[in-house]
């Protein structure tokens, strides 16, 4: 079992960001995130784990793949926690491709700034800005 | 912050940050009630508590099992026959309860070995059962019986049973949530890997967080045999003990309702590396990229586009039949838990009902965030609601149909609101494709009941219509359809049975795939 | 002799016939007008109680919990109970009357309800609510003790105890009915119209069969007031029909306020009614009227129809409240029928006086036996693994899965009957309740016949 130490330590994750990180973005492009937002929060459940901690590894983990994907890059899945999150971001991916047209005219750098800034959104909206006061309980 | 005040709540001032609207432009971090705390006295709230979130709600369920509930006989009465999980071994689990009957003269003597003759007793009932889950209710918790050691003690004298204990007295936390956990986590320290299944495929989940109301836990299991996978066992609807007992060997953890189930999940995962996948087995894209998900994490993604293919092909006709009569329909959606997410956003993209009102009775701010996000703008979510502001927000919101359970449901139906049983359902399964049909059904048949239009005429003062001896369903909800909408030869409306799940049962007919190794060896 | 009293020879319940006390006390707490009672113990004492009457009646009703957590529980809770009756009456402006009803839990804790609510009465009440009519009634219902049943039999006892004053004699009849039906309380109410008795009926359920209105605005509760409550000390005398449920409360009335006190019969059956009217008529010297006369004639005709052609000898098993099972299984020998097991699903230490127990036990002509304590085990067993032959069930829903696993007919009787389309609404006492009953049966068991192929034919004339 997981150790005292452990649990703490997954109480005290990091916080990333302590207001809205999108807040400063142009519009145009606020926009275009808010689509993929609106998807997310609408239709997946993955970034709805229990715990702060947890939900920054599912965020990073599926978020950070669904950028690969979308990038064309060769996604690994060494362990089947990452084979999880890949599954996920295949997923999103799709629907990404699908709703966001405007996604085919964009660089790979430029998707991976794109998601990465769904990415500090989603993690403000359901980590560092959430009120969900049960982020922080130590055990599940 | 959008915090909705009830007038009938003015008077506790802390009620106020349990109920939200979602306005324009809210999100989680600005739209979140409270959840999960302790209830407040005299609210007439809906809570029930945690023996009941342990022994009702999770593990009843198990099939082949005795429940014991270890305490006065009322626990084990009011917990018995109100539900509807049923199972394929004749619904054992519904139909036999156990109670140690604790008397007075038990609290002060102690009733420890009357426990034991109970469980020696109950054994000796049913000699086929050699399974027994025992639950310590409030009055044994109280004088401190230990039920493990007795337990243990059957357990030597009899090798040939087995027995679980889940010490969760009903007043352990706010709601019937914290039997959830409790029994989570004991089944997990007591039971898994104590069995080594037999594999019988490249493809082994464990399917979590499932009761089989009506049958759902059938339907999805038909999905899952038809793409080649395992179900190591499901937890906890139809369910068998001992395949529970062997939930560590599964590749994948698939879980369906987390707000009772995710505990499980989260702590196989970090004790034996299974990961867990969110899924929803309520709504055609829910449902569908729920299947391409775990058929992607084993490689066959193809038997699952080719399941979802089918059953579109076959049950889409109907589902926008009832999508077209139900466009625009003010809903009510008060479950328990995991219903306001799962259903949320579902109905609305799928059927075209506007969800005007969330609630949770037992559920955590975790609930809310998926609810509140699966929900529109303007849409009042409610945790731990109680009487006045259930008949409150009836009152201003005025639904076309509410999903609650059965008591609040006769609470609106007094107000006029027609109610589906969000718990039981009406008439199920509501999971599945068909299941999915089937709740569009009984949202229409509640919505457009004659009888409903009948209840609204005050005949004292009212004019009296007179000119027609009936009225259809379907003159009402075609009233204002387009011609077009009306007449499409490309909809129906549902044309399945009164039991779906007696074909399932007999159906036999399933595709047999080679093991991983078997073709290996062949090349 | 051929009838066996015996008490079940198993420790544990399997399948009970009985929740617990609590239970029994909020049935009657809903019968009281602007009343909300506070069941003082863990959330689900409440919740599924609520659950099940609304089942029965397909209504639901108010009934407020006290929330006992884990704090509570070690610390103990009457700060809940305070909180709770604050709540209560800051919410709803009409309660006056508030029943704390205990539970295993807080009795077990030891929580004083009685101190809790003479602070209330002294702070609580004088402070905040001095100008509002306010009673609050302990009720201790500990679920280790008795029954529902005797949870029903206690709360009718301490609503009486806290509300009888003694006044001026009022002529009326105390009539407690026990634990019955709306349609029992129409039924009833109707005896003594014909009577021309004046009469305070313990509890006024019959508006728990309530309307669904235009204005969408009912709501059930019982009618019973406090003035009713109050005037039972000045009554001629109380008839309590029913002995294990508001036998209590009538010799409490005579012991304290000297109301002479009748327990029983439980009007069951056309020999039952008449000895209730009797007994009305011994009380206020009224004549039973020529209408009953021919009434009492519509019923015997009723069940004439029926009962020496087709329910002469059926076997019969009944379970449910003592007093229904008791009276069923008499006016089913009345009916010629053989109630050959009686099952009493408490442990109840008077059944072994109960006169109408010995006048069976002297009287049975077949194997009868009647078991104290029963579960449904103690039927369900019989039938399946020791040979008891029936052909017909009387008991309530509960019971269901040993009709339909066993191929025996049943009548829903008694509470709960949730599976049944609004039986709440028909009496089984008074000739009425003979008629109902007597043809309910005889049609399920025409129902068995035609389903079963078993000499369907003979209904082909009748």
């Amino acid at each position: 079992m997981a150790g005292k130490e452990k649990n703490v330590a997954r109480a005290n994750y990091p916080k990333l960001y302590t207001s809205d990180p999108l807040a400063e973005v142009e519009p145009e492009l606020r926009a275009k995130i808010g689509e993929m937002e609106n998807y997310i929060m609408k239709n997946c459940l993955w970034q709805f784990n229990s715990r702060g901690w947890d939900r920054r590894t599912q965020n990073a983990g599926i978020l950070g793949k669904t950028a690969q994907l979308l990038a064309g890059e060769e996604v690994e899945t060494p362990t089947p926690m990452e084979k999880c999150h890949w599954v996920d971001a295949v997923m999103l991916a799709r629907e990404f491709r699908e709703r966001c047209a405007w996604l085919a005219g964009m660089s790979g750098d430029e998707i991976r700034a794109v998601i990465g800034k769904l990415h500090a959104r989603i993690d403000w909206l359901t980590i560092d800005g959430s009120l969900n006061q049960e982020l922080t309980v130590q055990n599940y | 912050m959008p915090y909705h005040e009830f007038d009938c709540s003015k008077c506790i001032p802390e009620r106020k940050m349990h109920a939200v609207t979602k306005g324009a432009g809210e999100d989680l971090t600005s739209c979140l009630p409270l959840g999960y705390l302790n209830t407040i006295p005299g609210t007439i709230s809906e809570r029930g508590c945690a023996y009941c979130g342990a022994k009702h709600v999770i593990g009843t369920p198990m099939k082949d099992v005795l429940h014991v509930s270890h305490g006065p006989v009322g626990c084990t009465y009011d917990t018995w026959q109100t539900k509807r999980y049923i199972s394929d071994n004749d619904n054992f689990q519904l139909k036999y309860t156990f109670a140690t009957d604790v008397k007075e003269k038990h609290i002060v003597f102690g009733a420890e070995k009357m426990l034991k003759e109970n469980i020696l007793e109950a054994f000796d009932a049913f000699p086929h059962i050699k399974r027994m889950t025992i639950y310590q209710t409030c009055a044994t918790a109280l004088i401190g019986d230990d039920i493990n050691a007795i337990a243990g003690e059957v357990m030597e004298e009899r090798p040939d049973v087995d027995i679980f204990v889940c010490n969760s007295p009903g007043f352990g936390g706010p709601s019937q949530s914290g039997g959830h956990h409790k029994i989570n986590i004991a089944w997990l320290n007591q039971k898994v890997g104590t069995v080594e299944p037999e594999i019988t495929s490249d493809y082994v989940i464990n399917y979590v967080g499932e009761y089989n109301i009506q049958g759902d836990q059938e339907v999805m299991l038909d999905f899952f045999k038809r793409m080649g996978i395992q179900v190591l066992s499901t937890f906890t609807g139809n369910g068998k003990y001992d395949d529970l007992r062997a939930m560590h060997r599964a590749h994948l953890n698939v879980l369906e309702c987390a707000r009772s189930a995710e505990y499980i999940c989260d702590e196989l995962r970090v004790r034996y590396g299974i990961p867990r996948l969110d899924i929803d087995g309520f709504g055609f894209k829910a449902l569908g990229d729920s299947l391409r998900k775990i058929g992607l994490f084993f490689g066959i993604e193809d038997r699952a586009e080719a399941i979802i293919a089918e059953e579109t092909a076959r049950w889409q006709p109907e589902l926008d039949w009832y999508k077209e009569r139900l466009m625009g329909k003010r809903v009510c959606l008060w479950p328990g838990g995991s219903k306001l997410w799962h259903w949320a956003h579902a109905i609305q993209a799928e059927m075209g009902v506007n969800v005007v009102s969330v609630y949770t009775k037992f559920g955590h701010q975790g609930d809310m965030e998926k609810g509140v996000s699966r929900c529109g703008e303007g849409a009042l979510a409610i945790d731990d609601p109680n009487e006045l502001e259930g008949q409150e927000a009836l009152r201003n919101l005025r639904p076309d149909v509410i999903f609650t359970g059965k008591r609040p449901g006769e609470v609106a139906k007094k107000m006029r609101v027609p109610y589906l049983n969000a718990h039981a359902y009406h008439n199920g399964p509501y999971k599945g494709f068909e299941g999915w049909v089937r709740f569009a059904r009984d949202i229409y048949n509640a919505v457009y009941s004659p009888m409903h239009q009948l209840s609204a005429l005050d005949i004292s003062q009212d004019a009296i219509p007179g000119d027609t001896g009936f009225m259809t369903r379907r003159m009402l909800s075609d009233a204002t359809l387009p011609e077009a909408v009306r007449n499409d030869p490309s909809m129906r409306p549902y044309t399945g049975a009164f039991d779906p799940i007696a074909a399932i049962r007999a159906k036999t007919d399933y595709p047999e795939f080679p093991r991983r190794s078997a073709i290996e060896a062949a090349e | 002799m051929n009838c066996e009293v015996k008490a079940k020879d198993r420790v544990g319940t399997i399948n009970p016939i009985f929740t617990c006390q609590p239970c029994g006390a909020q049935y009657v707490s809903i019968g009281v007008k602007d009343c909300i009672g506070i069941v003082h113990g863990g959330q689900g004492c409440v919740m599924f109680v609520r659950l099940l009457i609304s089942q029965h009646l397909k209504e639901s009703f108010e009934i407020a919990s006290s929330s006992v957590h884990e704090d509570g529980a070690v610390f103990g809770a009457l700060d809940r109970v305070e909180t709770a009756v604050d709540v209560l009456l800051m919410r709803y402006p009409h309660v006056k009357v508030i029943p704390i009803i205990t539970t295993c839990s807080t009795e077990v804790i030891g929580d004083d309800i009685d101190g809790v609510i003479t602070k209330l009465e002294d702070e609580l009440l004088a402070v905040k609510y001095p100008d509002r009519e306010v009673h609050l009634v302990p009720i201790h219902t500990p679920s280790f003790v008795g029954s529902m049943v005797t949870g029903y039999d206690v709360a009718v006892r301490d609503f009486v105890k806290k509300f009888a004053t003694k006044g001026e004699p009022n002529g009326k009849v105390n009539l407690i009915t026990g634990w019955v039906n709306p349609g029992d309380v129409t039924a009833l109410k109707h005896l003594l119209a014909e009577m021309e008795i004046d009469a305070t009926v313990l509890f006024e359920i019959e508006t728990f069969d309530s309307p669904l209105m235009p204005t969408g605005d009912a709501v059930s509760h019982g009618e019973t007031t406090v003035e009713d409550l109050q005037g039972t000390a000045n009554a001629l005398g109380t008839i309590a029909l029913n002995r294990y449920e508001g036998g209590k409360a009538a010799e409490f009335l005579e012991k304290k306020f000297k109301v002479p006190a009748v327990i029983g019969p439980t009007p069951i059956g056309i020999r039952n009614t008449d000895t209730f009217l009797k007994r009305l008529s011994e009380m206020t010297g009224k004549p039973i009227p020529p209408s009953l006369v021919r009434e009492r004639g519509i019923a015997i005709d009723a069940i004439t129809d029926v009962a020496h052609m087709f329910l002469a000898d059926k076997r019969v098993a009944l379970f449910g409240n003592p007093d229904l099972v008791l009276g069923l299984a008499e006016f089913c020998l009345d009916l010629e029928m053989r109630p050959v097991l009686l099952l009493l699903g408490d442990d109840n230490g008077r059944y072994a006086d109960d006169p109408r127990i010995k006048a069976l036990q002297e009287n049975a002509e077949f194997p009868m036996e009647i078991v104290t304590n029963a579960d449904l085990w103690d039927l369900e067993d019989r039938i399946k693994n020791k040979g008891l032959e029936l052909d017909l069930i009387l008991g309530h829903s509960k019971g269901r899965f040993i009709s339909i696993d066993n191929g025996v007919p049943m009548v829903r009787v008694g509470f709960p009957t949730y599976d049944r389309a609004g039986l709440f609404r028909h009496p089984v006492v008074g000739y009425a309740g003979a008629t109902w009953l007597v043809e309910q049966i005889a049609n399920t068991l025409f129902t068995d016949m035609e389903y079963k192929k078993n000499k369907e034919w003979l209904l082909n004339v009748w």
